[in-house]
């Protein structure tokens, strides 16, 4: 029953509020109920039922909103000094409008009625707001379900008020008066435990402190002018003594709540800073664990930390100090000038540079000689530092201007929060790192990608040459790259080369070079003019950091001669009987210097090929691969091992090679591009017959490679 | 990581950068630096001291390509000293020697420097 009439909807509740004051206002115009018990419980009955339904209606009405504390302490205030004014004024409009209120006749005509029931209307709307509001107060911040306090309450509260009746005519007042005095002594066991005070800042608690003394005294004025010889208690006496009693026992409650609000207020005001810091801080904290989820940009998060910070120790401005490349710079400030954070940074330098712990340090800017310059009078400022892996990376300043200090709560407090900055620094430099990692990863398989697909998928195969390539790519692509172009059917063209820098920069330019090398190897026999002509080339297409090392060499089997040229590469080797000759000629690398100088530099050199000569074409990958001990392969060991193998075929000798090295630097990672290119000439025979008969054993070696 | 670092003392109307470790593509950009930091102050007579150079890649060799235009415009130039076998080999592979002077001693450098100014006031 009682959870149909609260579920009922809002504007059902004051229809049914409309019906019961319209029921009682007829009634009250036909009959006297003032002799007769039966009318006056009638009477009573439909007030209380009244009244009630206002309630439930204004419970409704007032639940959406929601007020904080503060404001609720004010609308009472508000509230009451209306009801003070109406209720002193309406003795001498009441008296002026129908005569001696205490004499029987006045107190009758439809005229009484109606200014009565708009005067009670009034006071209904008043103490149903403060009962609500004391309703709402008792439940805030309330840990435990203590509504079983409160509602018995109210059942006193009713149980007072209804037997009030029976008190003026039937000397039962004992009754009432008894109802009553335990209902107050529930306001005051129901009122003394105010927790929300402790929640409130300490700007709110002084604002609530001289609020609840004048209410407090608007309620005890608002009782008198309802007590015995004045109109407004023979009014309402008149109107319903239940109603009386109700108001008596809100505006009690009122007296109560806001003396015992006053105290408590009063207790808590030495404490107050000491609760705001800490409910600053819990804030703060909530606020900032929240953000270390949020560290996908370093910037963004640096200007949460000084935000936080100002408001962690109360700072007047604040900004982070962040090393980088030995530097300082200041980053996110917040509520101060750049030049001010300029001057007092530069100020600070000696300390960040000597600072090794990782407690927060109060500086005073007293012997600051700039202190002028800056555009506030800021005078204290505490360091605390940043870091990340152990390591001071930065620090979080914040200032106070003259007249404020940093106590050493500010000092915990400022502490703790560098720690959380630091993890969430930690985070996000992490986080950006291995987005970095995984950027640079897909820019490395773009680049070996391009790198596979420049290189030749195979040898070519000719008469009288053996020939095989190894290429190995380093993890950072090396730039490394090799080309065979086949000129006619008697001339091979080989080249390799390397081009300065790593990664997919490299790459392109590789890309470039091949280009290059594909067209000129058509349009010229002569590796010293194809150099001249890709160096003019390379000259204006690289930068000036960027250049290529490469050698270039034509076979011609026809005439059994090798033509070559250097520039800047890695001399080629020529492995004859036992020795190894070292051919350099001298050139410059591709792209370093103009035409001229690059032509005058570059020699051209050729070699008639006998027997079984080996040539072999490298980059430094080779001779520069380090083992543990950062030992290089060494071009002593090269030398050795294609000396030793020199009887074999090109395809084993490069296995050989590479096992070697892979063996020689097992313990080492791989850190540049290795390319070999081995080509074993095959002597020719003087008879056309025998020369066929003689290729066809290599051939066959060849492919195995 | 291969560590490099660099420091540059000044010896009358030359600047001697001492190069110590390992010059690579990573540790280019500092070189750079100190290269960029001279000019901009108008030094243009450089002298580049190898003796504690372990490894040069070919990226450190960019470094020198990316100011020398620059400088011997300015009448200035960067000369090479006290290399160790190693470093050479590559400087002279790529025929640096060629385009720029390298000396045996820092002494040596500083004096060729002074001689061309001797030269310019007669």
């Amino acid at each position: 029953m009682q959870n149909r009439i609260l579920n009922l909807t809002k504007n059902v509740k004051f229809q049914l509020f409309l019906t019961a004051a319209a029921l009682l206002f007829l009634f009250r115009l036909f009959f006297k109920p003032d002799d007769v018990l039966m009318l006056q419980v009638i009477n009573e009955i439909l007030v209380v039922t009244s009244v009630s339904f206002f309630i439930l209606y204004l419970l409704d009405f007032l639940s959406k909103r929601s007020f904080s504390p503060v404001s609720m302490v004010m609308n009472v205030g508000i509230l009451n000094a209306f009801l003070f004014f109406m209720m002193t004024f309406s003795g001498t409009i009441l008296t002026g409008l129908f005569g001696d209120l205490s004499l029987e006749e006045s107190r009758s005509g439809l005229v009484y009625y109606l200014v009565l029931f708009f005067y009670v209307f009034l006071l209904l709307i008043s103490f149903s707001y403060f009962f609500i509001t004391f309703k709402e107060f008792y439940f805030l911040k309330q840990k435990k379900n203590v509504s079983k306090h409160f509602n018995t309450m109210i059942i006193f509260i009713l149980l007072a008020s209804f037997t009030a009746m029976f008190g003026e005519k039937w000397d039962l007042e004992y009754i009432s008066l008894s109802f009553f005095f335990i209902s107050i002594l529930l306001i005051v066991i129901n009122s003394i435990k105010i927790s929300w005070i402790a929640f409130i800042v300490k700007k709110e608690k002084l604002y609530v402190l001289f609020l609840s003394v004048i209410i407090a005294i608007l309620f005890i004025v608002n009782i008198v002018n309802a007590s015995d010889g004045n109109s407004n208690k023979l009014v309402l006496d008149h109107f319903s003594p239940s109603l009386t009693t109700f108001f008596k026992l809100i505006m009690i409650y009122g007296i109560i709540y806001y003396s015992i609000l006053f105290f408590t207020t009063l207790f808590h005001l030495p404490t107050a800073e000491v609760y705001d810091r800490k409910a600053q801080e819990v804030t703060s904290l909530q606020y900032f664990s929240k953000l270390i989820t949020q560290v996908l940009d370093f910037d963004e998060l640096a200007e949460t930390v000084t935000d936080i910070a100002t408001k962690v120790c109360n700072a007047h401005g604040s900004w982070i100090v962040w090393k980088a490349d030995n530097e300082f710079k200041n980053i996110a400030t917040k509520n101060i000038g750049y030049v001010d954070v300029k001057l007092m940074t530069e100020y600070l330098h000696d300390i960040f540079i000597n600072k090794a712990d990782e407690k927060t340090e109060i500086v005073t800017l007293e012997k600051f000689n700039r202190r002028s310059e800056l555009s506030e009078d800021y005078s204290v400022i505490a360091v605390t530092p940043l870091k990340a892996h152990n390591e001071i990376k930065g620090f979080l300043l914040t200032v106070k201007k003259s007249d404020f200090i940093f106590d050493e709560e500010d000092k915990n407090a400022l502490e703790t929060f560098g720690d959380y900055a630091s993890v969430s620094i930690e985070n996000s430099r992490l986080l950006e790192q291995s987005i970095e990692k995984e950027r640079l990863e897909k820019e490395l398989d773009v680049a070996r990608e391009i790198q596979r697909k420049i290189l030749p998928a195979a040898e070519p195969q000719y008469k009288n040459l053996s020939i095989a390539s190894v290429f190995i790519p380093a993890f950072e692509v090396g730039g490394d790259y090799y080309d065979f172009f086949e000129i006619e059917d008697d001339k091979l063209g080989f080249v390799i080369a390397d081009v300065s820098g790593k990664g997919i920069s490299a790459a392109f330019i590789m890309a470039e070079v091949k280009g290059i090398f594909e067209s000129l190897s058509r349009t010229s026999q002569s590796p010293r003019e194809i150099f001249i002509k890709a160096n003019e080339i390379l000259r204006r297409a690289l930068d000036r950091k960027t250049f290529v090392s490469a050698a270039y060499g034509i076979i011609d089997v026809q005439k059994e001669t090798l033509y070559y040229s250097r520039a800047g590469h890695c001399p080629v080797l020529l492995i004859r009987g036992e020795t190894v000759e070292v051919l350099k000629p001298a050139g410059i690398g591709l792209g370093l210097t103009h035409s001229k100088e690059f032509a005058d530099a570059l020699e051209e050199d050729t070699i008639e090929l006998k027997g079984n000569d080996i040539i072999v074409l490298y980059t430094d990958g080779i001779t520069e691969a380090k083992n543990s001990e950062l030992e290089d392969f060494g071009e002593k060991l090269f030398e050795q091992i294609l000396i030793e193998n020199r009887h074999e075929d090109a395809g084993t000798i490069s296995k050989k090679v590479i096992s070697e090295i892979s063996y020689f630097s097992k313990n080492y990672p791989q850190h540049d591009d290795i390319t070999l290119v081995i080509i074993k000439w095959k002597q020719k025979l003087l008879n056309n017959g025998d020369k066929e008969w003689q290729n066809l054993a290599p051939q066959l070696n060849t492919g195995a490679m | 990581m291969a560590e490099f670092s660099t420091a540059v003392k000044y010896r009358g109307d030359v600047n001697v950068i001492y190069l110590n470790g390992f010059l690579d593509a990573h540790t280019a950009p500092q070189l750079e630096n100190e290269f960029s930091k001279l000019i901009e102050e108008n030094k243009y007579s450089i002298v580049v001291n190898f003796k504690d150079l372990n490894y040069i890649s070919s990226a450190g060799l960019g470094v020198f390509m990316a100011f020398i235009e620059k400088i011997r415009e300015n009448k200035g130039d960067i000369k090479l000293t006290s290399m160790n076998d190693k470093v050479f080999n590559i400087f002279d592979l790529l025929g640096f020697p060629l385009l720029y002077e390298i000396f045996k001693s820092e002494e040596e450098a500083v004096k060729k420097f002074n001689e061309i100014k001797k030269l310019e006031n007669e």
